[in-house]
């Protein structure tokens, strides 16, 4: 995973140039894609374009970068729940540490 | 710097209105005034998004056109849901730096004339472009930060729920509140689920709605004592807490100094509860509470009409209905309205108010002061 970090500290997560918390320029740092889940929700209620529901979980990793992501499963929707965060055709997906799940998402 | 005083206010019924956004506006104004008389140095409108809500845009020259006030200065002030407030907020500016010695601030929206998925789709671009890109919503937003603050302080989904009881309690006090009509916490744990755990009650309302207010250099019995503005990060993910809001304060610390007052010194208060979690981390977060203090200040009553701080005595977004652009200035009429006894059945003895008013998802946050003179 790629995020930007600047001399002040801050990290966020997606590639950008000027430190949004103090103007500076900011440089590109890679990390694990262990995550855990901070919070989590499922939305039923869905801006236009989109299906109903959707599972949301924003998830901390390592260094206290977090990051907004989709979740395929529902059952993976708990605060402190582990796994990692995988890109797939530019969106991120939590997926949970269960063997299984991470096989049948790679072949799904 | 020059003194600010608020002379007369105004407001229409919240809630679904046949007429057009400028007549609505004309309505708050003529409810503000005892004679109509349209001259003023300058008007300032708050409203988040005419062009995509109701198909207008210039809608400063719309209005002053509307309103006869040929000539006269107008600017239009989109500053998301805290547009009402930053309308005020640059009123009080022209006339504290000298330039001008009356004017009027006018803030409105009109929302329903779409379906509630064009709405949702037009409130999410609030949201930072990858964060929106998940489908997130300003209601999904709200409900992660709700799950946490649950999950740190305990708070459970039947306390979190009186926060909406309280406020429809106090909308049925209110003549101008979209819904007058008193709720149950069970009411609120059975409508519909938006985005887990916060139901259709938790949720502020898709609203039409308008206010005006006439600001002055000579002095009359409300004075503007400071106003505090502050933002935050775009995403929420980029935030450094997740229950509690920097923005708020921020802006609030910077209103209590100019003012010269203290969170204990305020009276009664008016918070942006869009969504029912606000109502825990606002108060919070403007110094009237401890975090986490906010969940038993609400379940002992504190904040309701008879308690120590009232808060949201006009019934806040949730009852008085929240048409984005306006607000801000309701907030501020419905203090204006304690301080000379006019608020009828829902009056508390107040001397200092707050109005605090969110822009975005918590991220431009703007706190206004007022004390009675």
């Amino acid at each position: 995973m790629q995020a930007s970090k600047c001399n002040c500290g801050k990290i966020v997560v997606l590639y950008r140039k000027i430190c949004p918390n103090c103007g500076k320029q900011m440089t590109s740092i890679e990390f694990e894609n262990d995550a855990e889940i901070l919070t989590h929700t499922k939305l039923y209620t869905v801006p236009e374009g989109f299906n109903s529901p959707i599972f949301l979980a924003l998830v901390e990793f390592e260094q206290g970068i977090k990051l907004l992501c989709e979740c395929k499963n529902e059952d993976d929707l708990k605060i402190g729940k582990k796994g990692k965060v995988i890109k797939e055709k530019n969106k991120y997906y939590f997926v949970g540490n269960n063997k299984e799940r991470l096989l049948s998402f790679f072949f799904f | 710097m020059t003194g600010v005083y608020i002379s007369d206010v105004g407001i229409t019924r919240f809630g679904r209105r046949k007429e057009p956004l400028q007549t609505l506006m004309y309505e708050a104004y003529e409810n503000a005034v005892s004679t109509i008389e349209p001259k003023f140095d300058a008007v300032f409108i708050g409203c988040m998004n005419p062009d995509e809500f109701v198909g207008d845009s210039n809608f400063a020259t719309l209005i002053v056109d509307y309103f006869g006030l040929y000539q006269t200065p107008s600017v239009r002030i989109d500053n998301a849901p805290a547009s009402g407030s930053a309308a005020f907020e640059q009123a009080f500016f022209s006339i504290a730096s000298g330039q001008y010695e009356k004017v009027l601030v006018l803030a409105g929206e009109k929302m329903s004339t779409l379906p509630t998925s064009m709405v949702t789709k037009i409130l999410s671009k609030l949201i930072d472009n990858y964060e929106r890109c998940t489908g997130a919503t300003m209601p999904a937003l709200a409900a992660l930060v709700t799950r946490r603050y649950m999950h740190e302080y305990g708070l459970s989904r039947e306390d979190l729920a009186l926060a909406a009881v309280k406020n429809h309690h106090n909308g049925t006090l209110n003549p101008y509140a979209q819904f007058q009509k008193e709720i149950t916490v069970e009411d609120v744990l059975k409508s519909k689920m938006i985005s887990d755990p916060l139901h259709l009650y938790d949720c502020a309302s898709i609203s039409d709605g308008a206010c005006a207010a006439i600001l002055t250099s000579k002095k009359t019995d409300v004075k503007v004592a400071g106003i505090g503005h502050a933002t935050d990060f775009l995403s929420l993910q980029y935030r450094n807490s997740l229950t509690s809001f920097n923005a708020t304060k921020v802006a609030a610390k910077r209103a209590y100094d100019r003012a010269h007052k203290r969170p204990k010194d305020i009276d009664v208060a008016e918070v942006h509860d869009a969504f029912t979690i606000l109502e825990m981390v606002n108060p919070e977060d403007l110094g009237f509470f401890k975090p986490g203090e906010g969940i038993e200040a609400l379940v002992n009553g504190k904040t309701q009409l008879s308690g120590e701080l009232p808060i949201n005595t006009s019934g806040g977004l949730k009852a008085r209905g929240h048409p984005v652009g306006a607000t801000g200035l309701a907030q501020i009429c419905e203090i204006v309205w304690q301080f000379r006894g006019e608020a009828g059945k829902r009056q508390v003895p107040a001397k200092i108010g707050l109005c605090h008013n969110i822009g975005g998802f918590v991220n431009n946050n703007i706190v206004t002061i007022l004390e009675s003179c």
